[in-house]
């Protein structure tokens, strides 16, 4: 059984009275311990997938089933990290993590949490930063803060919503090594689902990639990624079939948006 | 050189100003002028200013500190020409300043007294206010169909000035004194219930989801979540309450009270002594600045993680 089965899904969502159809029959299997991402163009409906993972959302038909239980809300067996927002400003690093590990893990006293969050702002780099507030932190390091509260909470599942989307190039790169360095680096590996629109992010990052369709969203084309771990941006571009893989999801991106084309909207 | 070019400003030729008016010949008063209460009181306000201005190298400290008190010599000036110097006011309403000075200093065990005796009735009517505003106001707000009817509700109410309940209260609590705290607590209690409300229905949707995924109860939803998010808004009715809660001290000191700044005021604005009731005055405006002083320290304080 996978860790996460998706069957038939169907996802709507209504505004000002129309209702829209953001997902439609999406089938899909996630393994235990896999990294999948889950590209797109914008509004192919790839956030709505996970914000139903998530539990912040709700299914209009088919089934999504975590460990063979279908979700019921959000919970504490899944640690999600968004785009913006996923640290409260009126916390400080420290504070967000120590916050994120007491709804998990009850018996821990504040010392003990706050010896976790310390421990954890080490791996992400940001000793020094602990009782910095968020307005305080560059963009990338809220995000390292996200990153290390999902994963001191340390839960079986990782949901990821496009979290360094807002990072520049530069930034971006490092941001994949270290969840990389992360994710890689735990004794039991965590599910991940990587939410994405950027194609060199994903091939990067995953074991498997999850191409959806524009409205509705619909798998096109699941992926396997064949490349060996740990991997490593410069050697990555090297490796033979990474410019044919890159290519075909190119293709396929473009194709799928080029359906739309001639029809009521384009989104890219 | 530049530090003795900074000392010569407006507000340091206005001192001067202000000490030389004891050249002009006095009037007859029938009240005492007092001038040399003026003096020592100037003379404070010049040691604080030069400390100042000697002291920080921050310009708009500077700038601030050397304005309000310029001001507050022009205006003590203006003030001893039209009483004491010219007569230009009616001297039974207007005592000159000095009068009012000597009135503070040989007042001022009664004052504290009475300004305690106010703070003590401020301080009740305001904490029970802000205890029971803020959680209700996180309940009704978060509950979205009856915030929504809440909130017009207490739109209404809030729009009744509190001083129409008095009767009631006088009629329906034990004690004057009770009566004076609930009109306190009307002032403050709708505007705070009020921001709360709104401060709870702006929290930022992502905000909340955040917390739903790390799987946080309701409580702590409410309380380490809810509350803190909307915490910018509340004080905004905070504030509100508090200013609203000083301006109605009067009219809730009118309800019998023996004691408070309100009642000092009123008292002796009933018998005629308009030096006393001026120096009430004044010293009700130096309390409720302090205060304000004071609260926006800790309003600063607990909303520093704001950018």
């Amino acid at each position: 059984m996978a860790k996460i089965e998706i069957k038939n899904l169907r996802a709507e969502y209504v505004e000002k009275l129309d209702r829209f159809v953001a997902l439609d029959d999406v089938s899909l299997d996630i393994n235990e311990g896999e990294f999948v991402s889950i590209i797109g163009s914008s509004g192919c409906g790839k956030s709505t997938l996970l914000s139903i993972l998530q539990g912040l959302n709700f299914p209009a038909g088919g089934s999504v089933t975590i460990d063979g239980k279908p979700i019921t809300g959000t919970g504490r067996d899944r640690g999600v990290v968004f785009q913006h927002y996923s640290l409260f400003p009126w916390m400080n690093a420290r504070n967000n993590i120590a916050f994120g590990v007491k709804q998990v893990r009850r018996g821990l006293k504040r010392r003990e949490r706050y010896e976790v969050a310390d421990a954890f702002l080490e791996r992400v780099g940001l000793s020094e930063f602990t009782r910095k507030y968020p307005h305080q932190l560059s963009g990338g390091m809220q995000q390292r803060v996200a990153i290390a509260r999902a994963l001191a909470m340390d839960t079986d599942i990782l949901l990821m919503d496009e979290p360094f989307g807002a990072i520049d190039a530069k930034n971006r790169t490092i941001m994949q090594e270290l969840l990389l360095k992360l994710w890689d680096g735990e004794e039991r590996r965590k599910t991940v689902v990587f939410v994405t629109h950027d194609i060199d992010e994903a091939i990067f990052l995953s074991d498997k990639i999850v191409m959806l369709s524009n409205s509705p969203g619909t798998v096109v084309k699941e992926i396997d990624v064949p490349f060996a771990r740990p991997r490593d941006h410069a050697e990555l571009v090297q490796t033979e079939g990474y410019f044919k893989l890159r290519n075909e999801m190119m293709s396929l991106l473009f194709s799928s948006v080029g359906d739309r084309i001639g029809g009521t909207e384009v989104v890219i | 050189m530049a530090r003795l070019r900074r000392l010569l400003t407006v507000s340091n030729l206005l001192f001067i100003a202000l000490l030389l008016l004891r050249l002009i010949p006095d009037r007859a008063l029938r009240v005492q002028d007092h001038f040399e209460y003026t003096t020592y009181f100037a003379i404070a306000l010049e040691a604080v200013m030069l400390a100042v201005t000697l002291t920080t190298k921050n310009d708009r400290i500077r700038h601030v500190f050397t304005d309000v008190i310029g001001f507050l010599f022009a205006f003590l000036c203006a003030w001893t020409l039209a009483t004491a110097k010219f007569k230009v006011l009616n001297e039974a309403v207007f005592p000159p300043p000095g009068a009012v000075f000597q009135a503070m200093a040989v007042d001022v065990k009664v004052m504290f007294a009475n300004i305690g005796s106010s703070l003590v009735l401020v301080f009740r009517g305001y904490v029970l206010a802000l205890v029971i505003a803020i959680p209700l106001g996180l309940f009704l707000g978060w509950n979205v169909r009856v915030g929504s009817a809440a909130g017009y509700i207490s739109k209404f109410l809030a729009s009744i000035s509190p001083i129409v309940y008095i009767p009631y209260f006088i009629v329906l609590l034990p004690t004057f004194r009770s009566a004076s705290v609930a009109v306190m607590f009307m002032a403050a209690f709708w505007p705070t219930l009020a921001s709360t409300m709104s401060g709870v229905l702006g929290v930022e949707k992502r905000i909340l989801d955040s917390a739903k995924t790390l799987g946080v109860g309701h409580g702590t939803m409410l309380f380490r979540v809810v509350l803190p998010a909307a915490l910018p808004q509340i004080f905004i009715g905070c504030n509100q309450g508090l200013s609203v809660s000083f301006i109605l001290l009067t009219s809730a000191e009118m309800i019998g009270a023996r004691s408070g700044m309100g009642y000092y005021v009123n008292n002796y604005a009933n018998f005629g002594n308009y030096t006393r009731a001026l120096a009430g005055v004044f010293v009700i405006g130096i309390v409720v600045t302090v205060i304000t002083f004071f609260f926006n320290i800790l309003q600063r304080w607990l909303l520093r993680w704001k950018r």
